[in-house]
């Protein structure tokens, strides 16, 4: 037993794959739809006026961020934990029946979690707190989704034979735990369904309204305490774990330092939640609240950077495989655009710089280095890492990543630049004050001057979304069409065929 | 130390448990009473007022507008004194929004008016050349949701001790009592009272037949929700 | 050259162009903020250039050396690498300062931004009283035009016209339909500064019938007023309307205000206390000072001359 290989069994990545893929590009196509509805407003009643009410800007933009976040990167989460969890424990999912059933209930639930979603928000059933949209009856499928994973992964931790947690584990187990006590504080709210009126009536009104046990500043705090780390430990933990697989996987190297390693994962996990006062810089939060926010921040750059520093140095003196691999350009690419969003931020978290960038394009610029060039990068990588594998077949065509990887570097480049210049220039023409002291312009003149870079950053996204849509058809062809491979083909590079 | 960590799952997590979950005790918990007193001049929204409230958030405009005025000259000069915590203290949820894509409207009530708001909605466009924003046309159709409003009035009065049908002080010395109803047909006919003094100030004449049916259009509650932030 | 370094110098002459295009020189020369966001964006270009130049030439020229760790995970090694010497400083550094910003530097409400935000205000409205007390004549208009641009344009348009009758049409003293409806309704708008109604029709007595005012007559008297005080109606107007906004129609002190021009006296009435009349509501501008209140009543009665 202990010398044949090990047959991991995939049926539960191979469906978050799925839905990683579709849910991507639901996500991306609004979030293109919305970049030309702030371009060109005409696009909001796009399906007649009748439908106006589900196509316009502000009903679709929590559609869009739900479902690039809870369908997109939590499917590729999930998707990656299933593969990556088995490899590095040691231990096939096939082992346990037990283990099988939780995963494919798991699947299961999300699934109907994701449509649950997307008919409340087209419907506007939300209670407005950004990446928690979601009323009381939706939380609770999160709750149990989120339980069925955490089974999932101590159970396979449970029954492994790598007695040694790898660094992936580590980061797998830290996204778990970080949601899991953000999404239950920040979601405490008591449905108002069980009022009783001074008449006696009960049961009136919506069933699944609620309303939320914080009010106010201290909503606000809860809130972005929450809405900070829900990016530590959606966007940036699980990202991690998967990059800290996939690269030296891919490329063959060991990983560059085991200190560096540690003290970044310890120092971001302690640094990480201090850091969410950023978020509330010059509002009704006290003072010091706002100043821990703007430390932390900084401080918070080295540990960001210890993990892309780790990854990049384990490239060290492998440049020709960073030149040929597609694939291994895609992971590069993430943690240098890590790197950049994780100085970027910092940067806006400063008081006199978040003065300007806080509530501008800005910040939507920064959002988007992180999740496009990282987020977006890495799960693309990791999907194609596992498709060879999963599917046993070789990637359809390099060409077509290779074509791929530079569509979307230019549309993400298109991106932040625009919105770079957008978000500087709106926070400075806010400011202004002209020759007599007098505000030197209204709202509406500060609206119009950003028309050509809404216009330029629709594009960029629309280039993101076009180099998306033929990453899911190169997987579709690797999985129907893709020439079959052995496992001895399998060991670090993935075979691709031209 | 920490090679023993990684070899015992257990511990790994609750050592990751307890770094993380530091920050949030040490930072959210010692304000948490002090900021949720109301200042004075704060009053809780009346039936109609939550009901646009709601519509507010059913049409996500948090999306697009900040509550939120920061002490800068220029926020102050162009929408009003900066925010103080106890106005917030009857917001739940807060709407302070991250993007201000639109400007603040914190205290919108004290600069626009009732037929301005109306001819906006309808169509930012004409009112305003090059606006950005979506037209709210449903809103002049849809009904607003007063029983979810009034089961909402009846939660935070009941949970939170929102002091309804109580005087709460204003800032002239005076007393002001926001009424909740004690059934759900007096709240519907509290509502529509308030929603027939601002669909005078209307010139939709749907909208004026709509409130003589006794129905209450959404853009009459957003209208009076709007109204009320000063 | 290294193709590396040349697309950190595009990169980097790329990023700073876009913000020197981002800056406002014209009005933010002057703001501290925006030199130090400027700045931060400055320095987050170099920085990032400047680091990933270094770990690409690693990648480049380097080979990767060390002690391999015994564990292997699917296949991946792991070097008993020490930390990187840089990396390791910095970390200890930010948190040294972290401590020290916190402890010494701005311990605990040290700062208030409420207290910044009074001396700033301050200063800026010293300014203003010093550079604009005094200013009149044609810089009052202006001056006025500019705080019209920034406060009234989204209600009255660009050009003042009211946008198809939504606001009031500043560029004639009044239109037909609001004289009509102050004769129709009275009233009682504070337009003196202070509550003076105008009775409504069963006060309105024309003292050349005897009689209250008809509807024909008010039709006449409507347009004479909308028409700049002239053609058919004038004689409406002397007998009815003349005793309160005299003979001109230029109002009175204290009894009526002029209705054949504007005067900055109302418009600064309307923008103390707000108008609700027959095209709309105008609500009131209390955060506007009095300077601004006159400067731009100049310059709307400019408008109209
Ligand atoms: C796509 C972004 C967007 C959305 C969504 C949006 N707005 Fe706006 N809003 C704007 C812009 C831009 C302006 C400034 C131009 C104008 O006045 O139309 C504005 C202006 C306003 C103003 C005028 C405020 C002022 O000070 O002039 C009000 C009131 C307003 N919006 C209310 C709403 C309400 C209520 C909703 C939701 C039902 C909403 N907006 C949704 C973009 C938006
Ligand atoms: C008893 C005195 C009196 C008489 C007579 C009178 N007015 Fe007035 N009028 C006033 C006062 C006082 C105001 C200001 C009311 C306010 O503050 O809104 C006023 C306001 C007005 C306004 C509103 C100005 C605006 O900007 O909306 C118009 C128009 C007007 N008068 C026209 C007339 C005409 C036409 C007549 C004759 C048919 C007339 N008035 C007779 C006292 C009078
Ligand atoms: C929210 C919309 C709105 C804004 C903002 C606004 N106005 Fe008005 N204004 C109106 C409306 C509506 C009227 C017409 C009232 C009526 O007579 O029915 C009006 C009337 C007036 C009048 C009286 C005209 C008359 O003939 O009596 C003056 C003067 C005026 N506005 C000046 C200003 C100035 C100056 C500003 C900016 C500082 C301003 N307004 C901002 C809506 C607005
Ligand atoms: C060191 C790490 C980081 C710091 C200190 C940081 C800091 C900040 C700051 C200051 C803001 C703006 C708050 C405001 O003014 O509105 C912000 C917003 C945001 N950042 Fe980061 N950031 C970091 C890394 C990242 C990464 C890696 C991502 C994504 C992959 C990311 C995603 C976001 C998102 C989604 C928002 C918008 C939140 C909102 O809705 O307002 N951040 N961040
Ligand atoms: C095809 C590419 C994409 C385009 C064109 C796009 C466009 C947009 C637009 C227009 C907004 C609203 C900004 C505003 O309110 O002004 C937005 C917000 C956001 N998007 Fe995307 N998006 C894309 C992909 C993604 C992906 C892949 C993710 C995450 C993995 C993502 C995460 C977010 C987040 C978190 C926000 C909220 C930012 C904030 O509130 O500050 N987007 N996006
Ligand atoms: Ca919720
Ligand atoms: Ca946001
Ligand atoms: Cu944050």
């Amino acid at each position: 037993m202990e010398n044949r290989p090990l047959e991991y069994d995939y049926t539960v990545a191979k469906m978050f794959m799925l839905t990683t893929i579709l849910t991507g590009i639901v996500g991306m196509l609004i979030g293109v739809i919305l970049a030309f509805e702030l371009a060109f407003p005409g696009i909001n009643t796009i399906l007649g006026d009748g439908l106006a009410e589900y196509t316009n800007f502000s009903r679709l933009r929590p559609l869009h961020t739900d479902a690039v976040i809870f369908g997109f990167t939590l499917s590729g989460v999930f998707a990656t934990w299933y593969y990556v969890g088995q490899r590095v424990l040691k231990v096939s999912m096939a082992e346990s029946g037990f283990l099988m059933f939780i995963g494919k209930l798991h699947f299961t639930l999300y699934v109907v979690g994701v449509i649950a979603v997307i008919v409340s928000l087209l419907a506007g059933v939300t209670t407005s707190k950004e990446y928690a949209e979601f009323e009381w009856p939706i939380d609770i499928a999160i709750v149990v989704v989120w339980v069925l994973w955490g089974m999932s992964i101590f159970g396979l931790i449970g029954i492994r034979r790598e007695k040694s947690l790898y660094i992936s584990v580590w980061y797998y187990i830290a996204t778990f735990l970080g949601i899991a006590m953000l999404y239950l504080f920040n979601n405490m709210e008591i449905p108002t369904m069980l009022a009783a009126s001074p008449a006696g009536e009960t049961g009136f009104g919506a069933w699944y309204h609620s309303v939320s046990m914080y009010s106010g500043t201290n909503d606000a705090l809860v809130q972005w305490w929450y809405g900070h780390n829900a990016v530590a430990f959606g966007f940036t933990v699980p990202i991690v774990a998967m990059i800290y697989y996939f690269l030296p996987k891919e490329s063959g190297q060991a990983i560059y330092s085991y200190k560096l390693s540690l003290l970044s994962f310890w120092g971001l996990m302690f640094v990480y939640l201090w850091a969410g006062g950023h978020h509330l810089l010059f509002s009704t939060v006290p003072d010091w609240v706002q100043t821990m926010g703007s430390i932390f921040s900084v401080v918070l750059i080295l540990p960001s950077w210890g993990s892309a520093i780790n990854m990049l140095l384990t490239m060290k003196g492998e440049w020709q495989q960073v030149a040929a691999s597609p694939l291994i350009k895609f992971m590069v690419l993430a943690s240098t655009f890590y790197m950049f969003s994780t100085l970027e931020g910092p940067i806006q978290a400063i008081k006199s710089v978040n003065a300007i960038a806080h509530f501008t394009d800005w910040i939507v610029g920064h959002v988007h280095d992180g999740v496009l060039g990282w987020v977006g990068f890495m799960i693309m990588a990791a999907l194609f890492h596992m498709a060879p594998r999963v599917f046993k077949r070789e990637l359809y065509s390099k060409s077509l990543m290779a074509t791929q990887f530079w569509i979307q570097t230019l549309g993400v480049v298109l991106y932040f630049t625009s919105m770079w210049i957008a978000g500087i220039t709106q926070g400075m023409m806010w400011r202004a004050h002209d020759e007599f002291g007098n505000l030197a312009y209204s709202f509406i003149d500060t609206v119009t001057v950003l028309h050509p870079y809404y216009t330029i950053r629709g594009v960029g996204g629309l280039l993101y979304l076009v180099g998306f849509l033929m990453f899911a058809y190169n997987i579709y062809k690797t999985m129907t069409s893709g020439r079959r491979v052995e496992e001895n083909e399998l060991q670090s590079a993935s075979p691709m065929g031209a | 130390m920490f090679h023993w960590l990684e070899k015992h799952p257990f511990f790994f997590a609750v050592g990751v448990f307890l770094a993380i979950a530091f920050a949030g005790l040490v930072e959210i918990l010692p304000n948490f009473a002090q900021a949720s007193r109301p200042v004075i001049g704060t009053a809780p929204y009346s039936t109609l007022e939550l009901a646009g409230r709601q519509v507010y958030i059913k049409n996500s405009c948090n999306a697009c507008h900040s509550q939120l005025i920061r002490p800068f000259k220029s926020e102050t000069d162009r929408y009003g004194h900066y925010s103080l915590s106890g106005e917030y203290a009857y917001d739940r949820p807060f709407l302070w929004g991250s993007k201000r894509t639109g400007p603040d409207l914190m205290r919108v009530g004290n600069y626009r008016t009732t037929d301005w708001h109306e001819n906006h909605m309808k169509d930012p466009t004409g009112v305003v050349p090059g606006s950005i924003m979506p037209a709210y046309n449903w809103m002049f159709t849809n009904n607003a949701d007063i029983n979810t409003a009034y089961a909402e009035q009846l939660t935070v009065a009941q949970f939170f001790s929102v002091p309804y049908n109580k005087p709460v002080p204003m800032k002239d010395g005076s007393t002001k009592i926001v009424k909740m109803g004690a059934s759900v047909a007096e709240a519907n006919a509290d509502a529509l009272a308030e929603a027939k003094v601002i669909a005078a100030d209307m010139k939709d004449q749907n909208i004026k037949d709509a409130i003589a049916r006794g129905e209450i259009p959404e853009i009459v509650a957003i209208i009076a929700y709007l109204n009320s932030l000063k | 050259m290294n193709k590396i370094y040349l697309w950190g110098i595009i990169i980097t002459a790329a990023m700073l162009g876009f913000t020197y295009m981002s800056f406002d020189f014209k009005h933010g020369l002057s703001d501290i903020v925006n030199q130090l966001a400027v700045a931060g964006a400055i320095a987050l270009v170099l920085i990032t250039v400047f680091v990933v130049i270094k770990y690409v030439r690693q990648m480049q020229v380097d080979t990767a050396t060390g002690e391999l760790a015994d564990e292997n995970w699917d296949g991946i090694g792991e070097y008993k690498n020490e930390l990187p010497m840089g990396w390791s400083i910095m970390f200890l550094g930010t948190m040294v300062w972290g401590m020290w910003y916190f402890t010494i530097g701005y311990p605990v409400n040290a700062y208030s931004q409420i207290g910044e935000y009074n001396e700033d205000s301050k200063i800026l409205n010293d300014k203003f009283e010093a550079e604009h007390k005094s200013i009149s004549g044609e810089r009052l208009v202006e001056m006025g035009e500019s705080v019209f641009l920034a406060e009234c344009k989204v209600c009255h348009g660009i050009s003042a016209d009211g946008i198809n009758g939504m606001a009031a049409n500043l560029n004639v003293r009044i239109e037909a339909k609001s004289v009509k409806y102050a004769i129709e309704n009275g009233a009682n708008n504070h337009l003196l500064g202070t509550e003076m109604p105008m009775p409504d029709r069963n006060g309105l007595f024309n003292n050349n019938t005897g009689a209250l005012i008809t509807d024909a007559e008010i039709d006449a008297v409507a347009s004479y007023v909308a028409n700049g005080m002239t053609g058919a109606g004038a004689d409406v107007f002397a007998g009815t309307c003349a005793a309160c906004h005299g003979e001109d129609g230029k109002g009175m002190e204290f009894v009526a205000p002029s209705i054949a021009t504007f005067t900055p006296e109302l418009v600064v009435n309307v923008l103390n206390h707000g108008k609700k009349a027959a095209i709309g509501e105008m609500p009131k501008f209390d955060r506007l000072n009095a300077k601004q209140k006159e400067a731009v009543g100049a310059y709307i009665t400019s408008l109209s001359k």
